[in-house]
């Protein structure tokens, strides 16, 4: 699978596969900009890169069954857990490659939506310590 | 796996709830009126990762006689109000999970009113728009 349309991400939140009640997915991966300016910079600004990070977007669909996002992610706030997201499929490969790593659920929105809207909710958790690419 | 059809047949058993009103799940060759027939619309899938979230949207028509303008009208009235014994919206979303076969329902609108000709003769109708999450 080369270019794809996303249908089939794979979210998994400790341990529990959120991908049915999850809408949008996106790991973004960041480095701090470390600014290394001297008087031999010929008038620019020279940067190194420094300590890397990542922040896990979600959109998610309310769901307070067992086992869905709500009922998941309220008992998590304020920890720090495993994450795996797996692009385009369930299984890692090198078409589907897997993301996995820990993040700290820093807020949940227990209740959010406008009337005769579908109840949904977005979150953004920091990633904690190194996040790992495998493709098998 | 989605049943369309199950959901067809719960969206019309809701109707049913209203008295003197017939329902079909399918399109009728010659409908009866009052008679209230439901249709699929449209269907929305991946609203979530892995089909998670489908949503279907239905159409109810509903059609009564029209030997009398004035009790036509008033039928009319009290389908399309959003609440009353005979509301439309009301008997549909007494049972929001149709029959455990839907996440949720919700009678989104009433989105045409005008007249029907079956068979030279002629209706007055209303139609309603279902959306149905699965």
């Amino acid at each position: 699978m080369a270019k794809y349309v996303v249908t089939s991400q794979s979210v998994t939140i400790n341990s529990v596969d959120l991908s049915a009640d999850c809408a949008r997915a996106e790991l973004v991966i960041n480095s701090a900009d470390v600014e290394t300016t001297d008087f031999s910079s010929g008038g620019f600004v020279e940067l190194q890169g420094g300590l890397k990070s990542g922040v896990l977007n979600l959109d998610f669909h309310a769901d307070y069954a067992s086992g869905g996002a709500s009922e998941t992610l309220e008992a998590l706030v304020g920890t720090v857990v495993t994450f795996v997201l797996i692009a385009g499929g369930t299984s890692a490969s090198t078409d589907t490659p897997s993301f996995s790593g820990s993040v700290l659920i820093n807020s949940f929105t227990p209740v959010a939506g406008a009337v005769g809207d579908l109840a949904t909710f977005s979150v953004s958790f920091p990633t904690s310590g190194a996040i790992t690419k495998a493709t098998s | 796996m989605t049943d369309i059809t199950a959901l067809r047949e719960a969206i019309a058993t809701n109707l049913a709830t209203i008295s003197g009103l017939r329902t079909d799940s399918e399109v009728p060759d010659s409908p009866n009126p009052p008679v209230a027939i439901v249709e699929l619309e449209s269907i929305d899938y991946d609203g979530a990762m892995q089909q998670g979230l489908t949503t279907l949207t239905f159409k109810i028509i509903v059609i009564v006689s029209r030997q009398s303008d004035r009790v036509s009208q008033r039928s009319l009235n009290d389908y399309a109000s959003q609440n009353g014994a005979r509301s439309i919206k009301i008997a549909v979303e007494s049972d929001r999970s149709l029959n455990g076969n839907a996440m949720d329902c919700r009678v989104q609108g009433l989105t045409s009113v005008g007249s029907l000709e079956l068979n030279n003769t002629e209706y007055s109708a209303i139609e309603f728009s279902v959306a149905v999450y699965v």
